[in-house]
C-alpha cells in the first residue's frame, strides 16, 4: 500500500526549511563571539603592554628574587592534599585560594611592593595581572579571575526557562578553579614567547574545565634584554554570557517565529486541503446514481488554481452533460425524424399493391414490407425510453402489492416463452410498494426478456421476489455468459449493450435496461447487475423501498 | 356523390401517396400543403372529413391550430390527426381539441381506410338518428356498433374510435384476458405496448368521469386486460 501523506503533513515538512534561519543565527552569534574574543585579547595585550611600559628599564625592581619560604610551601601542599581528600564525592566547596596562599608565601620585599603598587593602578575587577622575572618567578600579582557572581535576573518563569534550556545553551559559571601561576608558568607559551621578546597571547581552560581563560604576556625590557614579563589574564565569561544571552534570545525568537509560521502554514494547508477535498467530493458525486451530471460549486468563484480547476471540471462536466443529453435524446429524435420517410415508403408500397402487378413484383413488395416492419420495431424501441421518461413525469403513484403483479407477469411469460422454464419464488406476505403496477410489469418484462435471451438452453430463468429489511428485492437470474468486467456499472445507461452476437429480426439498442432503471428510480429504488456467486450466470436485482405502513 | 376528404400534410410524397390511395378507394381528395391554404379552401367548401398532420413545415403546431379552426367552422366534421408525433402529450392535446381520432404514420393504408369508413358511418348515423339494432349490452355498458357510441348507465361516454374498438374487444367476451397485441389488432392500431397502456388509462378515466365507481377494466399483469364479468 502506498503511504498517503496529506498536504498538511507535506507543508509541515517543507516548513522545516525554516530551521535554516536559527542555524544562520547561531553561526552569526559564534562569529560575533570570535570578534569579541579577539577584541578582548587585544585589550589584554594593551593592558600588558601598558604595565610592561611602566616597568621598562627598571632592573632593580626585577632583579630582586623573592625568597622562598619552604615551610609555607609544605603547608600549602598539605592543605592541597586535605582539600582533595575532602572534595571527593562532595560538591566542590570553594577551595581556599591557593594562589592567595602562595601570594602569602612570597616574602614581599620593597621591590615587590613597588611592582604591586604599579599593578594595583591598572587592576581591573575581572582580570589578574602578574609579573614574572626571567626565572619564571612571580614577582607580583594583583586581581582575581573570579568576579562577583551576578545576581540571577528575572522572575521564576525566566529562571525556569533558563533551567530548561540549560542543556542547550551553557551559561558561564564563576565557580571554577583559578589556576596556579606556577602551572601556568610551566606550560604557558605566551609567557615563554614574552620572555624571548615577543608579546604572546593564549587561551586555556581552567584545570577543572569550567571556564576559559584568555591571557596575554608582554616582555619587560631592560635595555636590549628581556628582564621579565607582564601577564594579564581574564576569563571569557563576560563574552560567553553575552553569547548565551544572544543565543537564548535567538532560540526564543525562533520558537516564536516557528510557532507563528507553523500555525499560519497549517491553517493555510488546512484551508487548501479542505477546498481540494470538497472539490474531490463534488467531482466524485458530480455524476449521480441516475447518471445525471451536476455542475460543481466548490471554489468556482475563487481566482486561484483550485478555482480554475473546479471551473475546468465544471466546463468538462457541462460538455459531458451535453453529450449525454444528446445521446439520450438522439434515439427519440432519430425515431421521430425517420417516421416521415418511412411513411413515404410504406404508403408508396401500399399504393403499388393496389395496382395490378406481376407475380415477381409482389414478392419484392412483400420483402420490402417485411424490412419496413423491422424498421418500425427499431423505431418503437428507440422512442420507448424517452416516451417512458415523458410518461414518468405525469405518471401517478399508487400503493400496490407487488406479489400479484409478479405472479401475473410470470404466468404471462410462461405462455410467451414456452421453451424456457421460469421458476418463481414469492413471499408469503404482501409486499406493498409505491409506484405504478403497469410500470413494474414493464420492468419485469425487460428483465425477463433479457434473461431469456442470455439463458443457456435447458436452464431455468429464476424470478425471485423477497422482502429484505424494508426493501422489496426483485431478482431475475439466469445461467449463461457472465458480464464483462468493465460493463457492470454501465449496463443501465442509455444505449449500452453487451450483446455480442446479433439475432436477426430482434433489434437491440441497449435501451431495455435503461428503461428498467428509469422504472426502478420512479419507485425510489435501485437496480444492479452482478454475476452469480457460482460464476455461471448473471443476476439482476431491483430493490424498491417498501411502502410506509 | 363521392365523399370529399381534405388532406393537410406538408410532405408532398406522403400527401400524394395518401391522396392516390384514397382516390383508388373512391374518395374525392383535396390535398393542401399548409395551414392558410387549407383553411382558405375549406372555408369555401367544407370537406366531409379532414386528415391533418400536426407539424406543417415551419408551423410546428399548425395542425392543432387548424383543428381548432375547423371545429369552429363545423362541430360535426370528422377530423383525424395523422402524424409522426406519438407522445402522450400530443395525443391528449389533439383529442382535447376535438379530433375524432389520432393516428400515427405507422398506420397502414387499409387500416386508415377502415377508420375513415367508420367515421363516415358514425357521422351519417348521427345525422339521421334512428333506433339502432346492432348493440352490445354488458350490464350498464351499452355499445352501439353502428354509431360507434358508448353509454354507461345511459350516460354517453365520449370515446374515440380507437378507444371504442378497444372497449368493444374487451366487453365482447367478459372475463377473457385480451393481451395488448389482440387489442391493437382490434383497434387497428400499430403502436407499441405502452401506447395501449395509455389508451386503457384514458378509457378508464373517461368512464370514471361518467361514474366515479367504475372498476370494470381489470389489469392482468403481464398478460393484458379484461372486462370484469
Amino acid at each position: 500500500m502506498r503511504v498517503r501523506i496529506s498536504l498538511r503533513a507535506k507543508l509541515a515538512l517543507v516548513s522545516l526549511v525554516l530551521l535554516a534561519l536559527p542555524l544562520a543565527g547561531a553561526l552569526y552569534v559564534n562569529e560575533m563571539e570570535r570578534f569579541l574574543l579577539e577584541g578582548e585579547e587585544r585589550a589584554l595585550l594593551a593592558t600588558a603592554r601598558a604595565v610592561a611600559t611602566a616597568l621598562h628599564d627598571r632592573p632593580q625592581l626585577l632583579a630582586a628574587a623573592p625568597r622562598r619560604d619552604d615551610d609555607a610551601l609544605r603547608r600549602e601542599a598539605e592543605q592541597e592534599l586535605r582539600r582533595l581528600a575532602q572534595s571527593e564525592g562532595q560538591p566542590v566547596a570553594q577551595p581556599p585560594s591557593v594562589a592567595l596562599a602562595r601570594e602569602a608565601a612570597v616574602d614581599t620585599g620593597p621591590a615587590q611592593q613597588e611592582i604591586a603598587a604599579i599593578l594595583r593602578g591598572v587592576e581591573r575587577s575581572s582580570s589578574r595581572i602578574w609579573v614574572v622575572n626571567r626565572r619564571y618567578q612571580v614577582l607580583a600579582l594583583a586581581g582575581s579571575l573570579r568576579q562577583p557572581a551576578p545576581r540571577e535576573a528575572g522572575g521564576p518563569l525566566q529562571q525556569a526557562w533558563r533551567h530548561a534550556i540549560g542543556w542547550l545553551i551553557q551559561r558561564p559559571t564563576e565557580d571554577f578553579a583559578e589556576a596556579l601561576p606556577d602551572d601556568v608558568l610551566a606550560t604557558g607559551r605566551d609567557i615563554t614567547a614574552a620572555l624571548q621578546g615577543t608579546p604572546g597571547t593564549r587561551m586555556r581552560r581552567t584545570p577543572d574545565a569550567r571556564a576559559v581563560v584568555l591571557s596575554a604576556a608582554y616582555p619587560i625590557w631592560n635595555g636590549d634584554e628581556v628582564a621579565g614579563a607582564v601577564v594579564v589574564e581574564e576569563t571569557t565569561n563576560p563574552i560567553v554570557s553575552l553569547r548565551s544571552a544572544a543565543l537564548e534570545r535567538l532560540l526564543l525568537l525562533t520558537l516564536a517565529a516557528f510557532a507563528g509560521a507553523g500555525a499560519i502554514l497549517i491553517a493555510y494547508a488546512t484551508r487548501l486541503s479542505q477546498r481540494i477535498r470538497r472539490l474531490r467530493d463534488e467531482a466524485e458525486s458530480a455524476i449521480d446514481a441516475r447518471g445525471r451530471i451536476a455542475r460543481l460549486a466548490a471554489g468556482s468563484a475563487a481566482g486561484d488554481e483550485i478555482g480554475d480547476l473546479s471551473r475546468s471540471f465544471s466546463a468538462m462536466l457541462a460538455r459531458l452533460a451535453q453529450h449525454h443529453a444528446y445521446l439520450e435524446s438522439m434515439a427519440d429524435r432519430l425515431s421521430h425524424e425517420l417516421r416521415t420517410p418511412i411513411a413515404v415508403v410504406r404508403s408508396s408500397l401500399e399504393n403499388l399493391e393496389l395496382a395490378p402487378l406481376p407475380q415477381e413484383a409482389q414478392l419484392y413488395i412483400a420483402r420490402a414490407e417485411e424490412g419496413l416492419g423491422r424498421l418500425n420495431t427499431i423505431l418503437q424501441r428507440m422512442s420507448e425510453a424517452s416516451r417512458l421518461e415523458q410518461g414518468l413525469r405525469t405518471a401517478e403513484r399508487e400503493r400496490y402489492d407487488l406479489v400479484p403483479v409478479v405472479r401475473g407477469c410470470v404466468e404471462g411469460y410462461r405462455l410467451a416463452y414456452p421453451n424456457v422454464r421460469i421458476a418463481l419464488t414469492l413471499p408469503e406476505r404482501r409486499v406493498e410498494v409505491e409506484g405504478s403496477p403497469d410500470l413494474a410489469a414493464q420492468l419485469l418484462d425487460k428483465l425477463v426478456e433479457n434473461a431469456v435471451d442470455f439463458c443457456r438452453a435447458g436452464e431455468p430463468v429464476r424470478v425471485i421476489l423477497e422482502e429484505q429489511g424494508g426493501a422489496a428485492a426483485l431478482g431475475v437470474e439466469n445461467k449463461g455468459p457472465l458480464l464483462p468486467a468493465d460493463m457492470e456499472g454501465r449496463l443501465f445507461e442509455s444505449m449500452v449493450s453487451i450483446r455480442g452476437e446479433r439475432r436477426p429480426g430482434a433489434p437491440h439498442l441497449g435501451l431495455g435496461l435503461y428503461v428498467a432503471r428509469l422504472i426502478v428510480e420512479f419507485h425510489g429504488g435501485s437496480i444492479a447487475a452482478a454475476n452469480l456467486p457460482t460464476a455461471d450466470g448473471v443476476a439482476v436485482r431491483a430493490r424498491f423501498p417498501v411502502a410506509w405502513r | 356523390m363521392s365523399r370529399r376528404i381534405a388532406i393537410v400534410e406538408d410532405d408532398p410524397a406522403i400527401r400524394a401517396n395518401y391522396a392516390d390511395a384514397l382516390r383508388k378507394h373512391g374518395f374525392e381528395i383535396a390535398a393542401y400543403g399548409s395551414r392558410p391554404e387549407a383553411l382558405a379552401a375549406m372555408k369555401g367548401r367544407l370537406p366531409d372529413l379532414a386528415i391533418i398532420d400536426i407539424g406543417l413545415g415551419a408551423d410546428v403546431d399548425g395542425g392543432f391550430e387548424l383543428c381548432r379552426e375547423l371545429r369552429a367552422l363545423s362541430a360535426a366534421l370528422p377530423i383525424i390527426f395523422l402524424t409522426a408525433r406519438d407522445s402522450d402529450f400530443d395525443v391528449v392535446s389533439g383529442l382535447r381539441l376535438g379530433a375524432d381520432d389520432y393516428l400515427t404514420k405507422d398506420i397502414s393504408l387499409p387500416h386508415l381506410v377502415a377508420r375513415i369508413a367508420a367515421l363516415f358511418r358514425r357521422a351519417e348515423l348521427v345525422r339521421e338518428p334512428q333506433a339502432s339494432e346492432e348493440t352490445l349490452e354488458r350490464g350498464p355498458l351499452m355499445l352501439d356498433l353502428k354509431r360507434f357510441s358508448v353509454s354507461w348507465n345511459g350516460e354517453p361516454v365520449p370515446l374515440t374510435l380507437t378507444e371504442f374498438w378497444m372497449v368493444h374487444a374487451l366487453a365482447k367476451f367478459p372475463g377473457h384476458v385480451k393481451n395488448r397485441e389482440q387489442l391493437m389488432r382490434e383497434a387497428q392500431l400499430v403502436v407499441d405496448d405502452s401506447t395501449v397502456t395509455s389508451h386503457i388509462k384514458r378509457i378508464r378515466r373517461k368512464f370514471l368521469a361518467a361514474d366515479p365507481a367504475f372498476d370494470q377494466i381489470d389489469t392482468a399483469y403481464g398478460m393484458g386486460y379484461r372486462w370484469k364479468a
